[in-house]
């Protein structure tokens, strides 16, 4: 692509996701998720083949019902409450219609089908920007929403997602699909605390960016996504396979790596409110995520895992240097001790 | 019939709008939208809005519309389908029009219709006129605001289209 053009239509997806969270009023909103979503579709696209076309379609058909739904409770809202400023959603309809969209934005349960299909058709780099910066317009919406979203459909969306993304990863051994699941599921974990205590689910939101960002690097920089392409880093970069154990068993949730703090908050500000058994089906359910990274870490670091002897050598020109990558591995590993800092989000 | 016109004019909105969705060729799409566009432009006149309704005819209509059929026309084929050739098309735009007709019986027989928000029977899109700004029409001031305290939704929207057409560009581009 010109690279004036791509500059371009990339400035355009941070300007519409920075409109849709500094506006007050509800149409700029609208307005903000309809440029993101114009301007990430070439994004998508990047390569010309029918896969690439493929998931980029579905990705703006989804989107789009998903932007109709959300005029629809805005104007639903103007007709109740007379005004279009940003503030909790006090009519019901409304305020229902608001978070089925968002979730629909988001990949939650029951309408993540978009997700996995979408992530695997698209170029890894693609993919990083979907599965990161893509989720942060809809969040910073629930976020400003959250006193009034009813709960019941927003814990239903959450479980139902951390369990959707915990067992459909099972089956994947396509890297893209198997950061799509985890996307799913870390995405119920964020909402279901989102009524609780909406600064957490922003620290979750940081955490997992971290994480998801270090994952996708560490695949881009051994050009894997397979599974099987992946063992093979013990031959070519020894050090990534490290570098991978640490920060899948962060995204496990383990302690005392940097991605069980939103973990362990999430869960100790559900039990201060009193539901014992919806945070302890969570954690079961987290299990789950972490059979997949842990057979990820077994294949790949652990294990020097069976192929054929021509398949050991991988051929690469010359290896990319992605300079933000040994921060990020830190950062996605040992933040634990910091906990308390997570005051400064609110 | 006067007091009913903006409701009458909604339900031939709907009609076409049933006509276009049921996806005949895109030629005839682009003949139930003209037809849509003028009904539209009537709904809007009726509420004292002459600008905005000439608005719709001249740019949607003669402008955006004459496009669209003329890149249409380019690549159209040679039997297009109309409503009645496919089975299909046909059930679909019956099946929104019975779907209309009964909405239409429902509201009009009924004090109050709460489908997904209330509206009072027919009375809510009689023209009534509640407007107290005599002096200047509202809507004019509408589209003065636009460009006066409404300068960055202009920036916005004139970005948006700007992107829209190196969007639209990139991706018909090919390799």
């Amino acid at each position: 692509m010109n690279p004036l053009i791509f500059t371009t239509i990339l400035m355009t997806v941070l300007l519409g996701t920075m409109i849709v969270m500094m506006s007050s009023h509800w149409l700029m909103i609208w307005i903000g998720f309809e440029m993101n979503l114009l301007a990430i579709i070439p994004i998508l696209m990047k390569k010309y083949n029918p896969r690439t076309m493929e998931a980029s379609t579905k990705y703006f058909l989804t989107q789009a019902t998903a932007s109709m739904l959300l005029m629809m409770a805005i104007i639903i809202n103007l007709m109740h409450s007379g005004q279009w400023t940003i503030m909790k959603v006090f009519n019901p309809t409304a305020s229902i219609i608001m978070t089925s969209a968002l979730a629909m934005k988001l990949g939650l349960t029951p309408f993540h089908f978009w997700v996995p299909e979408v992530t695997q058709g698209i170029s890894l780099t693609s993919g990083l920007i979907l599965l990161t910066w893509q989720k942060l317009a809809p969040m910073s919406i629930l976020y400003q929403i959250s006193p009034s979203i009813n709960l019941n459909i927003l814990l239903t969306m959450a479980v139902l997602s951390i369990l959707v993304g915990g067992w459909g990863g099972l089956n994947q051994t396509q890297l893209r699909k198997i950061m799509a699941y985890s996307s799913i599921a870390h995405m119920g974990w964020m909402t279901a605390v989102l009524a609780y205590n909406p600064t957490l689910t922003m620290l979750n939101m940081l955490i997992y960016i971290m994480m998801t960002l270090t994952m996708f690097m560490l695949f881009i920089h051994s050009s894997s996504t397979t599974t099987l392409s992946l063992s093979h880093t013990w031959n070519k970069t020894p050090l990534t396979t490290t570098l991978i154990l640490i920060t899948l068993l962060s995204m496990g949730g383990l302690p005392p790596l940097s991605g069980f703090m939103p973990k362990w908050m999430i869960i100790q500000e559900l039990t201060k409110n009193s539901s014992i058994i919806l945070p302890t089906l969570m954690a079961i359910m987290a299990l789950l995520n972490l059979y997949f990274y842990m057979r990820l870490t077994y294949s790949t670091s652990l294990t020097m895992f069976p192929s054929t002897n021509n398949m050991k050598m991988k051929w690469q020109f010359e290896t990319k240097r992605i300079t933000l990558l040994p921060p990020l591995i830190v950062m996605s590993s040992l933040l634990l001790p910091l906990t308390p800092m997570l005051s400064i989000l609110d | 019939m006067m007091t009913y016109i903006v409701f009458i004019l909604s339900v031939i909105f709907v009609i076409s709008f049933v006509g276009f969705s049921s996806k005949p060729s895109p030629i005839y799409g682009g003949l139930v939208l003209i037809v849509s566009g003028g009904v539209g432009c009537g709904i809007i006149m009726n509420f004292g809005g002459s600008f905005l309704g000439l608005m719709v005819f001249l740019i949607y209509l003669g402008g955006m519309l004459v496009v669209f059929g003329y890149t249409t026309a380019m690549a159209t084929e040679q039997y297009p389908e109309v409503w009645v050739s496919n089975t299909t098309v046909m059930g679909v735009f019956l099946l929104g029009l019975l779907m209309e007709v009964m909405l239409v019986l429902y509201v009009l027989k009924s004090e109050e219709v709460g489908v997904v928000f209330k509206f009072s029977g027919v009375g809510d899109w009689a023209i009534y006129d509640t407007g107290d700004s005599e002096v200047f029409s509202e809507e004019i001031m509408g589209v003065a605001a636009l460009y006066s305290y409404g300068a960055w939704v202009v920036i916005v929207t004139g970005w948006s289209l700007l992107v829209g057409v190196l969007v639209i560009l990139e991706v018909t581009r090919g390799d």
